[in-house]
């Protein structure tokens, strides 16, 4: 269990992140999401011990990281930041997180396996492509057999297969009962493994809610000819936003609304409903996170 | 959380993992076995090779790899940073001053085994080089001895000042770039300019250490104090430093 209670971190005058509580419960996939700069890798730095909030507290387990009596048994983090020395094999840096943790070595290839890089594991990492250096991390990350998982942006650098294998892990773990905490600034990337969202920016929270009561706050609707529609909805004062598929998404009515605008308009309803997936979530995403995409 | 040994066997093995080693030990011993061959070479009368200054002259250069470990005791430390391991050294060791105590601790061993392989390396290579010259080395006289132990004294106190100030500044190049600076500029401004003040700075400290026979330098006693009190503030900074700040 996570909980971030109160979180306050700034740089200089730029408060990175502000007051921000949310928690990531076991059993569950949550994915932590906002725009790149939205304070996300912040917020995992303050809470894996790296850096000192101004207030608040990041609590895994109830207790603050560095109170954490075997911090690599409780969780396994994957950070964007965190690199590998370039003339050492990705065995030796195994090697190294199992000999200060205190754990045995003999846990090392399994890990390497889970992540399929047994073969690879005797050359030095200079040589990994990001990808690999990614699958490594995840390794490191699970040598202790951690309870919480915490990863930022895991699938930075890895092909679709990468992505969706990735995708199996976490959602592998939170079957375990582990708890799993994935970063991204694109929910398309996740929205198939979440159970749950978090969403922030500017290091404000957003939205903290189950992924399926996000994606039923937006109607779509899909009609034979879109203009009539859209005229209808924008005299009726409704927000809306035609989307790339050709589909409208639709802000605070409910179907029926949706379906007596359209009869008015005089156009053919050939899908309407309230479960957002694929464009209509992305655009909803982007609604709550500011619109740019930045 | 894991035990002080513990850490330092991890800190050991990052060493033996990269070719940190591999690039120091052979690169001290052959600065160091230059300097003394050079030495007696260039030394005008054979006949007072064997004189106590002369000793002294000769194996004073076997403590050139201090400089040496100094390098590598800041890359030691601040390489982490450089290479971004030092994440996943600060999440399996959230104690962070603990991980610069280990640092510290494989600093000055690195140190050490430094010191007693260039100081044997280099007593031979004299050994050799007064050979040449139809000289003896004289291995009865204390001076001998005295210098190649504070060989050792030098390169260990390098080290750990080098790990010490690689926690501190953190950036490798800036760090390393200062340290050689410093010595190869700024205490020769000192010495030149004010060899009062010059006598207590760190390379000179050293110089002191090794028995160099110049006037200005403070005893090897009053060297060993002074370069073990700049190391010991290196090594407080850099862990109070590591232990307070964002990784």
């Amino acid at each position: 269990m996570i909980e971030i209670r109160e979180l306050t971190k700034a740089y200089g005058g730029h408060t990175a992140v502000d007051r921000l509580s949310f928690t990531a419960p076991p059993g569950k996939v949550t994915g932590f999401l906002g725009p790149n700069g939205a304070g996300k890798t912040t917020t995992f730095r303050c809470l894996l011990g790296l850096a000192r909030p101004r207030s608040g507290t990041a609590l895994i387990d109830g207790r603050a990281y560095r109170d954490l009596a075997a911090p690599r048994r409780t969780v396994g983090a994957v950070l964007e930041s965190s690199g590998f020395h370039p003339s050492r094999t990705g065995r030796d840096h195994l090697r190294i997180v199992a000999r200060a943790a205190g754990f045995d070595a003999g846990g090392i290839p399994a890990a390497l396996e889970l992540v399929g890089l047994a073969g690879a594991a005797d050359r030095r990492v200079g040589g990994w492509s990001l990808g690999m250096r990614q699958r490594l991390g995840i390794a490191a990350a699970t040598l202790g057999d951690p309870a919480v998982l915490v990863l930022d942006e895991p699938g930075n650098g890895l092909d679709p297969e990468g992505v969706r294998w990735v995708r199996q892990l976490l959602r592998g773990w939170a079957d375990d009962g582990r708890t799993v905490l994935v970063s991204s600034h694109q929910l398309a990337e996740i929205a198939q493994v979440v159970d749950r969202v978090v969403i922030i920016r500017d290091g404000d929270l957003v939205a903290e809610t189950g992924i399926a009561d996000l994606a039923a706050s937006r109607v779509t609707v899909r009609v034979d000819r879109t203009e009539p529609l859209l005229g209808e909805l924008g005299a009726a004062g409704v927000a809306h936003e035609l989307l790339a598929d050709g589909t409208i998404a639709v802000a605070g009515r409910d179907p029926a609304e949706v379906g007596a605008l359209a009869a008015r308009a005089g156009v053919t309803v050939t899908e309407l409903g309230r479960t957002a997936t694929g464009e209509a979530l992305e655009a909803l995403f982007l609604d709550l996170t500011g619109g740019d995409g930045r | 959380m894991s035990d002080l040994p513990t850490l330092v066997g991890a800190e050991w093995l990052k060493v033996r993992t990269t070719r940190l080693l591999h690039g120091t030990l052979p690169t001290a011993v052959a600065i160091s076995a230059a300097g003394v061959a050079g030495a007696v070479v260039s030394a005008d009368d054979p006949g007072t090779l064997a004189s106590a200054r002369e000793v002294r002259d000769v194996l004073a250069w076997t403590g050139s790899g201090a400089l040496v470990v100094l390098v590598a005791g800041i890359v030691l430390a601040a390489g982490e940073q450089r290479h971004g391991t030092a994440v996943d050294t600060f999440l399996t060791t959230p104690r962070r001053g603990r991980v610069v105590a280990a640092k510290l601790a494989v600093g000055a061993a690195l140190g050490l085994l430094v010191g007693l392989v260039t100081a044997v390396g280099a007593a031979a290579v004299a050994g050799a080089a007064y050979a040449a010259r139809d000289a003896t080395l004289p291995l009865d006289d204390g001076e001998v001895w005295a210098s190649l132990a504070g060989t050792l004294a030098y390169t260990t106190l390098f080290a750990v000042l080098g790990v010490g100030l690689g926690s501190l500044v953190r950036n490798q190049v800036v760090a390393v770039t200062a340290a050689l600076a410093w010595v190869a500029v700024v205490e020769h401004i000192f010495i030149g300019l004010a060899p009062d003040l010059g006598r207590w700075m760190p390379f000179e400290a050293g110089q002191a250490i090794v028995r160099t026979p110049l006037d200005h330098l403070l005893s090897p006693l009053a060297g060993t104090a002074v370069l073990t009190l700049y190391a010991a503030a290196f090594a407080l900074a850099g862990r109070r430093a590591t232990a307070a700040r964002d990784v």
